[in-house]
Formats: structure tokens, C-alpha cells, sequence
């Protein structure tokens, strides 16, 4: 098992992903331009999410929403407005419980 | 709710500032109908865990003995690390230890707000969870309901009250503010980490219902705008870090803010206090850093905006929200009273709610450190350089040796000199003195 200098367990992003309580929907509450992905050069979705809702592959941005945390920190990132974020439709999404 | 589609009030949001707007209208008998889109009030929500309670406090004085708190804040400990030392500051006054405890708790959102919201339901207001607001409706200009999407899901009211929280997807639909840029949010992350209620009380020194609220700044957050936090639950901590969004971009390439709570997690100063511990859970949010001088304007005709809706969050040193938030709620429900006695609900009527916002600790508070995010921006020597230097020179001046401590007095003098210089430092000291406290 590896661990953190605290001696705990260490956990990965999906690890702790795998923690939050949250109902996927089966269509997207996010959507990308993906023409104006393509001309972006820093691509701040890619890491200023909390979740790795974002990854590129072969040069495209793929949204995996079901990972989402619901802060909207990547729709105020992005400056291009190449994100078309809503809030999941009722019922869905996550819900906190140590929040 | 009336049978032909329409009430006198609808919050958007069961945070505490809706919540606080609904409470206040249900007691005066108007019909108010909030509206959640988590399956729960607070179910949405996350905040760093300080819940600061004198507007609470107004609606229920119950509050103290009834709410579900956690442990009421009896040390408070400001750190700034440097990369792997510490030079800390605590505080805890013995008047903290008795009611109303310094109207300062430690809480989960979730169990906090689902308290509020039953009293909210007891004096008369309804609550709808899962029900997702996508837009206002319209009549020329002034909002007259709101609207699910669906042609036939859409409710009318008098007045609306947004309290939608930071990620302002209405208001900005509204009109009232422009799409929100990176230099007016910080993104947090928080952990739940568990551990034995005796551990945590032992570790950090605690009896009861005592808690800790322990801030880390400086290099907590790798030298971004921002800072670490961990706060004692009952039988778990909260442990996060939060950062400007803007500061991230610039300056992060390829760490996520996980990434950058790991290395808080890992800072030696902070490690030690986690040890044995098991996350439960990973959450994250935005907090408005609108400030004093970018705030969006909060009222349209039948329209208002409260809590971190309206930005109103005093993002300073004490990163104030919820009693804001409650306050301007409270503002927002005794505006609509006098709307409602006049069937006025024209922006001119409703422009009442941002005098009562002016003349309040809101406005003030929020002047008062509306140079707070700019100086630092400009003087980052305060998040990297000073507190390596601080750490640095207690280091010289408490290390034992046969060297004469006035030769280690003059090293240390030397050293502020040739890194900082006595003139910038002492123009700088009275800049944090004048924008910082």
C-alpha cells in the first residue's frame, strides 16, 4: 500500500472520486465547442478542475461529466466561453454529505 | 401554493441567505416558495467550515443549544509556512469557551442547513428540492417567475429572489452581472477525513465541545493567492485549500488543485495532524471574491440577488460568507414586505434593499477591505518571500551555538538588509497595515 508522509493511505483522484455520493444522469450537463477548443493554447480546463472532468485526447477535449463536483470553476476558466455549463437536471448530480 | 400558478415570493437556493429571506417573509404570512435543485438543503453546498452565527443567532436564539454544530470554535491558530517550517500564531481566549461561544462554529453544511430549512418550513414558507431553475421569465424587462425549461413547468411570482450561490449561472442570464472572470473567483477543495474523536482531542488540545480552526498561509498553497485550512469536527476533520482562479491559470501548469491539497496534506507541519486519519470524502466549491468594487448590480424589477448570488463575501483574513449572505437575505425579505404593502415591484421600490446592504456591517466590511485581493496581487512577497524570511531568520536567531548572540543579532540584520532592505520592508509592513487588517 503506498503511503503519505502521515503514514496513511494514499488515495488517488479516482480514489477519492469514488468517495462522493452522486447520481449520473444519462445525458451531459456540460458541452464543448470544440472548434474554439481547438484554437485555445492553455486549455485551463485541463487542470484547474478539481475532478478531471476535462482530458485531451488526440487533440480533443473529452468531458467526463460524470466525474463533475458541480463548483463551475472550469465555465469562469475559461475565457474562450467554449463551455456550455448547466446544472445537472433535478435529482441528479452530487450531493455532500461533510460539506 | 395558489392554484393559479402563482405566489408572492420564490427564492432560488436553500442556502442561508434564501433561507434567511424565506424565514423572514414566512413569519410576516407571505407566501414564499423556495426552491433547491439538491436532493437536500446543503446537498449542493460546501464551505470551508467556520460558521459564523450573530445573524443566525437573530432569527433563532435556539440556536446555541439546538443546531447541529460541531464543536464551537475555542482555538484559533494562523499559520505561515515556509517549505517545510511553520511559524504560528494561537489564540484562545478563555471567553471563547463559554456560550455564545464567540458565535463561532465548526459545522457541516449539510446538517446545518437541513436544521434551517425545517424551521424555514415550520413558519409557513415551502420548500421544493430537485427542481433545477434554468431562467426567469420575462415581462418586458422585469422578471415575473422562473421557468424549469418545459413550457408547462413554469411558476409566477411577485418577486424573485436569487440566491443561486457563487456559480451564477441566473444572475449572469439576468443581465445584473457579466459572465464571471477568473480574477473574481477562488476555487477550494475539501476533504472529510476521519479520525477518533479522542485523537482529535488530544492532538489538538481539546476538551467537550471545544474546536480548532487552524488557517495556513504563505507557501500552503504554493505561493498562489490563497490559503490551507483544517478544522476539527467532532469525529473528523475538514482539510482544504483554496486559490484564485486567475493566480492558478497564470501560474500552475499541469497541478490541479488536488494536486496542490496533497501538498498541503504532505507539508510537514501539517502531516502530522492527519496521521492515522481516512478521507470519507472530496468536495469542492467556488467562493466569490467580487469584492467592494466589483460587485453586480443586486435588484432588477422583480428581481433581487442575495448571498454568493450578490458576491457578497468579505474575503479577507476572516473570509466572512454565511452571516453576510444571512444578512443580506434578511435585507432582501424586509424590502419585499414594504414592496408587497405597496404592490410596487419595479427596481425603484426594490433599490430599498441595497440601501439597507450600504448601511450595514455588509457594505462597510466590504469597503473596509476592498484593497485586500490587489494588494496582495501586487505585494506577493507576502505570500513567499516574507514568510521564508520570518521562518528563516527565527531559525538564525533561536539556533544553538557558542556564537555570540549579538554577532547572530547583527547576521540577522544584515541578512533582512541585503534580501528585503529596511525601506521596502517598512513600506510594505505598513501597506499590510492599511489594506491587510
Amino acid at each position: 500500500m503506498e503511503t503519505t508522509p502521515a503514514g496513511n493511505k494514499k488515495l488517488t483522484l479516482e480514489d477519492k472520486l469514488a468517495l462522493v455520493k452522486t447520481k449520473k444522469d444519462s445525458i451531459s450537463h456540460i458541452t464543448v465547442d470544440e472548434t474554439k477548443c481547438l484554437k485555445c493554447q492553455n486549455k485551463p480546463c485541463l487542470t484547474i478542475c478539481p475532478s478531471k472532468t476535462y482530458e485531451e485526447i488526440n487533440g480533443k477535449i473529452v468531458v467526463n461529466y460524470e466525474n463533475c463536483l458541480e463548483c463551475g470553476t472550469c465555465r469562469v476558466a475559461c475565457t474562450d466561453g467554449a463551455i456550455d455549463w448547466q446544472n445537472p437536471r433535478g435529482k441528479f448530480g452530487v450531493a455532500f454529505i461533510n460539506g | 401554493m395558489s392554484s393559479d400558478n402563482k405566489v408572492d415570493v420564490i427564492v432560488v437556493g436553500a442556502g442561508p441567505s434564501g433561507l434567511s429571506c424565506a424565514y423572514t417573509l414566512a413569519k410576516k404570512g407571505v407566501e414564499v416558495l423556495v426552491i433547491e435543485r439538491g436532493s437536500y438543503p446543503g446537498a449542493k453546498n460546501m464551505f470551508g467550515g467556520i460558521f459564523f452565527s450573530p445573524w443566525i443567532e437573530k432569527l433563532f436564539p435556539e440556536f446555541v443549544n439546538e443546531a447541529p454544530w460541531q464543536r464551537f470554535v475555542a482555538k484559533r491558530r494562523i499559520s505561515l509556512l515556509a517549505k517545510e517550517n511553520d511559524v504560528s500564531l494561537e489564540f484562545k481566549p478563555n471567553a471563547f469557551n463559554t456560550p455564545p461561544y464567540n458565535h463561532s462554529f465548526i459545522v457541516k453544511r449539510s446538517e446545518v442547513d437541513q436544521w434551517f430549512a425545517k424551521k424555514v418550513e415550520a413558519a409557513g414558507a415551502n420548500i421544493v428540492c430537485e427542481y433545477n431553475v434554468k431562467d426567469f421569465l420575462y415581462e418586458n424587462d422585469r422578471v415575473i417567475g422562473i421557468t424549469s425549461g418545459g413550457d408547462e413547468d413554469s411558476l409566477l411570482a411577485n418577486v424573485v429572489v436569487c440566491a443561486e450561490g457563487a456559480n451564477t449561472l441566473l444572475s449572469e442570464k439576468s443581465g445584473l452581472r457579466s459572465k464571471i472572470t477568473p480574477n473574481r473567483r477562488s476555487v477550494a477543495v475539501k476533504e472529510n477525513i476521519r479520525l477518533p474523536r479522542n485523537i482529535i482531542e488530544d492532538r489538538f488540545g481539546l476538551e467537550g465541545k471545544q474546536g480548532a480552526a487552524y488557517e495556513f498561509f504563505g507557501s500552503s498553497v504554493e505561493g498562489l493567492l490563497g490559503n490551507g485550512f483544517i478544522y476539527t469536527n467532532v469525529d473528523s476533520l475538514s482539510v482544504g485549500v483554496g486559490f484564485s482562479i486567475d493566480d492558478h491559470i497564470q501560474k500552475m501548469e499541469g497541478k490541479n488543485p488536488n494536486d496542490i491539497l496533497e501538498q498541503f496534506k504532505n507539508h510537514p507541519s501539517v502531516a502530522p495532524l492527519l496521521k492515522g486519519g481516512e478521507t470519507a470524502e472530496y468536495m469542492s466549491h467556488m467562493i466569490p471574491c467580487d469584492n467592494f468594487d466589483r460587485l453586480p448590480t443586486l435588484y432588477k424589477g422583480g428581481l433581487l440577488l442575495v448571498g454568493d448570488a450578490a458576491g457578497l463575501v468579505n474575503a479577507s483574513f476572516f473570509h466572512e460568507g454565511v452571516n453576510l449572505a444571512m444578512a443580506s437575505g434578511v435585507f432582501a425579505a424586509e424590502t419585499i414586505i414594504e414592496a408587497l404593502a405597496k404592490k410596487d415591484f419595479s427596481a425603484q421600490t426594490l433599490s430599498q434593499y441595497k440601501q439597507r446592504l450600504d448601511k450595514s456591517f455588509v457594505m462597510q466590511d466590504l469597503k473596509q477591505y476592498r484593497n485586500f485581493i490587489s494588494f496582495l496581487h501586487s505585494h506577493k512577497q507576502f505570500l513567499n518571500e516574507y514568510p521564508a524570511l520570518l521562518s528563516d531568520i527565527l531559525s538564525d536567531y533561536f539556533t544553538v551555538s557558542d556564537k555570540p548572540k549579538g554577532t547572530i543579532k547583527k547576521e540577522i540584520l544584515g541578512k533582512i538588509q541585503k534580501k528585503v532592505g529596511f525601506g521596502r520592508l517598512s513600506r510594505d509592513l505598513l501597506g499590510a497595515l492599511r489594506n491587510l487588517v
